[in-house]
C-alpha cells in the first residue's frame, strides 16, 4: 500500500524534517521564546510558591488542572484514533497511526507536567507511589497514567520498529546510532518479523483501549464525578462526557496534524482520509453536544440549588463568554458548520481551521468543567470564589505546552512517524 | 515592665493594694466581741493561726499551746468537732464528720478521692489514645445556635491558638439573614471541621496524608501531604484551607515567632518546615485534647454555645445534647455523619 503514497517518497526518503528552513527556524525561534518566558515563570512559581497563582481556598483548582485534563483528553482521544487502524484495521488510517500515538505520548507527558506544577509540594510528587489510599481516584489515576504511557511507548515501538531498522541500515552518524538504539537490537525487517510486530501492536492496542477509555480518561472524569460535594460534577454521565469530548479533541488533533504535516513537511494529502477524519470529528462533536445537553437538562431538572447555580453561572455569569464563544462557538458551532459540506471536508485549509477551532474550543470545555463549581460556595454563608488565572499561571502553561511542541517537533523531524515508502 | 506603663491600670504598687485590703478587713476585735466566747483567746489563736499559715509555727505546736484553753472555753462542742490537724495526717476530715457538720461539698477526703478518680479516668483515656483500643473516646462538638451571638470570638481564639496564617481560618461563623427589614432575624452558624464519621476528604487523598484517628479526629500529616488539594474539592463543608505561605509578619512584628504545637508537634522547635503548600484544617485542638483541655474555641466562647467532649460516653454533656430533639447536623443527607452537632 505504501507504493500508493507520494511518488517523491517512493524511493524512501530518509530526511523528513521541515522542507523550508525559514519555517524551521521561525518555528524553533517561537518555541525558544515561549520556553524562556515559561522558564522564568516556573522560576517565579517555585520561589513564590502557590501564592504566585490566583487560586484561593475557595477555588483551589484552576488553569493548571484544566490544562491537565485537557491534555489527558487529547492524549486518550489521539490514542483511540490510532487504534482505528492498528486494532480495527480501518482502511487508510495507518498513515496517521504513528503520528497519533506519538502525539498521544507527548500530550500525556505534558499533562503530567501540569499535574506536577499544580502540586503544593512539587518535591513530594513521588509520594503517591509510596503511600496509597485505595479509595482515592487520584491515586488510581497516577498509576493508570504510568501504565498508559508504557502502553503508548510499546505501541510506538512496534509500529515503528521495522522502519527504524531500515533507517538504521541506511543512515549513518548519530542518527543511525539513534535508530539502531531505538530498535532495541531487533533489526529483522523480514515479512515474519513485520507480522509479529503487527500482532503485538494489535494486542497492546487492545489492552490500551479499555485503559484509555475507562482508566485514563474515564477515570479522570471519575476523579471529578466522585466529588459529591460538587453536584455539578457528581453525575454518572460525567465520565462518559469526558471520554467523548476527549475523542473529539483527539480526532481533531490528528486531523489538524495530518494537514499541517503535508503542508509543512511536504508530501501529498489523501483527501478521502481527510474526509474520513473530518466525519469522525463531526460525529463525535454531535455526540458530545447531545450528552452535554442531556447532562444540563438533568442538572437543571434536579433543582439542586448548587447545581442550578453553577449552570446559571456558566451560562450567564461573568465568564459566560468562555462558554458561548469558546466552548459553544469554537468547540461546536464553527466545526459543525465547516464539517457540514463534503467539498469543504476535502479542503485541507478549512479542515485545519476546523481542527484548530475544536482543539481550542475544548480548552474552554475543560475550564468550564473545573472552575465554575469552585466559584459557587459549598454552603450558604461561605464566601464565593473569584478566579482568573494569574500571569504566572498563563506563562507557565505556555512554557509547558512549548515543551510538548518542542518534543513533538523533534520527533517529527527525526522519527519515521509517517510510514516510509517501500524499497525499490 | 512597670505597671505605670500599662494603659488603663492605675499606678498603684503592691503595698498600696495590701493597705486597701487591710482597710476593708473587719476589725477582729469587734467581731469577736459580739460572740459568746472569749475575745482574747480568739485574737491570740487567730494571730498564731496566721503564723501557722506562714510556716513559722507547726500545727502540732499550735494545738499543744491551745488545746487545753480551747477545751475549757468551748466544752462539749470542742470535743465533737473533728479537728483535721489532730485527727488525720493529711489535715482532712472524714466523710462521717463532714456529714455531721452538714458540709455540702463533702469531706476534703472524698473531694480529693474524687479528684484522684477523675484523673485516673483521664489518664486511662489518654493511655487508650496511645494504644488505640476500643475504649477510645469519640470527640465531638455541640454548638447551641440559640446561644451563639455571632461574635466570632471562636474564630479569633482559634487563630491565636493555632497561629494560622492569613487566608487560613479553621473556624468561621457563617451568617444568614432572614426576612425583610424591620422583621429580620439572623442565624449564626459557626463552622469548624465536622470531623466527619465518613470523611470524603480522607477517601480522596491519594497519599493517605489525611486520615481519621481512633478518637474521631481527622488528621493531616504535614510530612506526607503533596498539596494536590483534592480533599478541598471533596469536603462538603468548605472546612479545608490551603496554606499559601502568607504571614502576618508585615502587620505584627515577630508574628511568626510563636507557633502552635498542632497535632502535638511543635514544628518550629523541632526544626521541621512549616506546612506551607499543604492543606490545613481544624483538628479539634488535638494538642489541647491530649492535655485534657478543651479546644480553644470552646473555652473562649462568650455565649457558652460551644461544647466539646466524648460522644461515646452517654453520661457526657455533649452526648446528651447531641441526642436531644434540638440536635441536627449540617448536610445530614450527604452521609458524612459529622461529629459536630448543632442545637436549633
Ligand atoms: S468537614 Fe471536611 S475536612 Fe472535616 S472531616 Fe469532614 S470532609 Fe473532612
Ligand atoms: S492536599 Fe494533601 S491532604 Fe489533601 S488530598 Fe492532597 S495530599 Fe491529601
Ligand atoms: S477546635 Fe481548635 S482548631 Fe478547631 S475551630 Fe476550635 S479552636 Fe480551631
Amino acid at each position: 500500500m505504501a507504493t500508493e503514497t507520494d511518488t517523491g517518497r517512493l524511493e524512501f526518503d530518509t530526511d523528513f524534517g521541515f522542507t523550508s528552513d525559514r519555517i524551521r527556524y521561525g518555528w524553533y525561534g517561537l518555541l525558544a521564546v515561549l520556553l524562556l518566558v515559561g522558564a522564568y515563570a516556573v522560576y517565579l512559581r517555585i520561589t513564590q510558591g502557590m501564592a504566585s497563582t490566583n487560586l484561593t481556598s475557595t477555588t483551589p483548582w484552576g488553569a493548571w488542572v484544566a490544562f491537565y485534563i485537557y491534555f489527558v483528553g487529547l492524549s486518550a482521544g489521539a490514542f483511540l484514533v490510532s487504534t482505528l487502524s492498528n486494532v480495527f484495521g480501518m482502511e487508510g488510517m495507518e498513515k496517521v497511526d504513528r503520528d497519533a500515538l506519538f502525539a498521544a505520548a507527548i500530550s500525556m507527558a505534558v499533562a503530567l507536567l501540569f499535574v506536577w506544577i499544580d502540586l503544593g509540594r512539587m518535591d513530594r510528587m513521588y509520594h503517591p507511589f509510596i503511600w496509597r489510599q485505595i479509595t482515592s481516584p487520584l491515586m488510581w489515576e497516577v498509576h493508570a497514567y504510568v501504565a498508559y504511557i508504557a502502553v503508548l511507548v510499546t505501541e510506538l515501538y512496534f509500529a515503528m520498529r521495522v522502519d527504524l531498522a531500515r533507517l538504521a541500515a541506511r543512515v549513518g552518524g548519530w542518527r543511525g546510532t539513534l535508530y539502531r538504539a531505538l530498535t532495541l537490537g531487533r533489526t529483522d525487517t523480514g515479512e515474519r518479523a513485520r507480522e509479529r510486530d503487527e500482532t503485538w501492536l494489535k494486542r497492546v492496542g487492545i489492552l490500551g483501549i479499555p485503559l484509555a477509555i475507562f482508566l485514563v480518561h474515564g477515570g479522570t472524569g471519575v476523579l471529578f464525578a466522585v466529588a459529591k460535594a460538587r453536584p455539578y460534577w457528581n453525575s454518572g454521565l460525567f465520565p462518559i462526557i469526558f471520554v467523548v469530548s476527549a475523542i473529539v479533541s483527539g480526532a481533531a488533533l490528528v486531523m489538524g496534524l495530518y494537514v499541517l504535516r503535508s503542508k509543512v513537511l511536504g508530501g501529498d494529502l489523501d483527501r478521502s482520509l481527510l474526509d474520513r477524519l473530518a466525519k469522525l470529528t463531526a460525529a463525535f462533536v454531535l455526540v458530545d453536544l447531545a450528552f452535554f445537553l442531556i447532562d444540563m437538562l438533568i442538572a437543571l431538572n434536579s433543582l439542586h440549588p448548587h447545581d442550578v447555580e453553577t449552570w446559571l453561572l456558566i451560562l450567564t455569569g461573568e465568564m459566560a463568554w468562555s462558554f458561548w464563544l469558546v466552548m459553544a462557538g469554537l468547540g461546536w458551532a464553527v466545526p459543525l458548520a465547516l464539517l457540514s459540506k463534503r467539498s469543504w471536508r476535502r479542503t485541507p485549509a478549512l479542515m485545519l481551521l476546523a481542527a484548530l477551532s475544536v482543539v481550542i474550543g475544548i480548552v474552554g470545555v475543560r475550564f468550564n468543567i473545573v472552575v465554575p463549581p469552585l466559584i459557587v460556595p459549598v454552603m450558604e454563608g461561605l464566601p464565593a470564589g473569584e478566579y482568573f488565572p494569574s500571569l504566572v499561571e498563563w506563562t507557565t502553561s505556555a512554557g509547558i505546552v512549548a515543551v510538548g511542541l518542542v518534543l513533538y517537533t523533534l520527533g517529527v523531524e527525526l522519527l519515521p512517524l509517517e510510514p516510509l515508502g517501500d524499497d525499490k | 515592665m512597670s505597671q505605670s506603663n500599662t494603659p488603663g491600670v492605675p499606678d498603684v504598687d503592691a503595698m498600696d493594694v495590701d493597705r486597701m485590703v487591710e482597710n476593708e478587713r473587719e476589725d477582729p476585735e469587734s467581731v469577736l466581741a459580739e460572740a459568746d466566747h472569749s475575745t482574747d483567746l480568739g485574737l491570740a489563736m487567730a494571730e498564731d493561726a496566721k503564723r501557722v499559715g506562714r510556716g513559722e509555727l507547726s500545727s502540732e505546736q499550735f494545738w499543744a499551746k491551745y488545746d487545753e484553753a480551747a477545751r475549757a472555753e468551748f466544752g462539749e462542742a470542742y470535743e465533737v468537732t473533728p479537728n483535721p490537724a489532730v485527727d488525720s495526717d493529711d489535715q482532712t476530715i472524714d466523710e462521717a464528720a463532714a456529714e455531721s457538720l452538714s458540709c455540702s461539698v463533702g469531706s476534703m477526703d472524698s473531694v480529693a478521692a474524687e479528684l484522684d478518680e477523675s484523673e485516673a479516668v483521664e489518664a486511662s483515656t489518654a493511655a487508650a489514645d496511645v494504644d488505640g483500643d476500643s475504649d477510645d473516646p469519640t470527640y465531638g462538638m455541640v454548638i447551641d445556635l440559640q446561644k451563639c451571638v455571632g461574635c466570632d470570638s471562636c474564630t479569633v481564639a482559634c487563630k491565636a491558638e493555632n497561629r494560622t496564617p492569613p487566608g487560613v481560618s479553621y473556624n468561621v461563623v457563617m451568617e444568614e439573614e432572614h426576612g425583610e427589614f424591620p422583621n429580620v432575624s439572623r442565624t449564626n452558624i459557626p463552622r469548624p471541621c465536622m470531623q466527619c464519621t465518613n470523611p470524603p476528604c480522607v477517601q480522596v487523598c491519594p497519599v493517605s496524608a489525611t486520615y481519621k484517628m481512633d478518637n474521631g479526629v481527622v488528621n493531616i500529616d504535614y510530612e506526607r501531604c503533596i498539596g494536590c488539594r483534592y480533599c478541598m474539592i471533596a469536603c462538603p463543608y468548605g472546612a479545608r484551607y490551603f496554606d499559601f505561605g502568607e504571614s502576618y509578619d508585615d502587620e505584627i512584628t515577630e508574628a511568626d515567632e510563636i507557633t502552635s504545637p498542632e497535632y502535638g508537634i511543635d514544628r518550629h522547635e523541632e526544626g521541621r518546615v512549616e506546612p506551607v503548600g499543604n492543606v490545613r484544617k481544624c483538628h479539634f485542638c488535638h494538642h489541647r485534647l491530649n492535655r485534657g483541655e478543651e479546644p480553644a474555641c470552646v473555652e473562649t466562647c462568650v455565649g457558652d454555645a460551644r461544647n466539646a467532649g466524648d460522644l461515646d460516653d452517654p453520661e457526657s454533656d455533649v452526648a446528651q445534647m447531641a441526642d436531644s430533639d434540638r440536635a441536627f447536623q449540617l448536610k445530614e443527607e450527604g452521609g458524612t455523619d459529622p461529629n459536630v452537632y448543632y442545637l436549633k
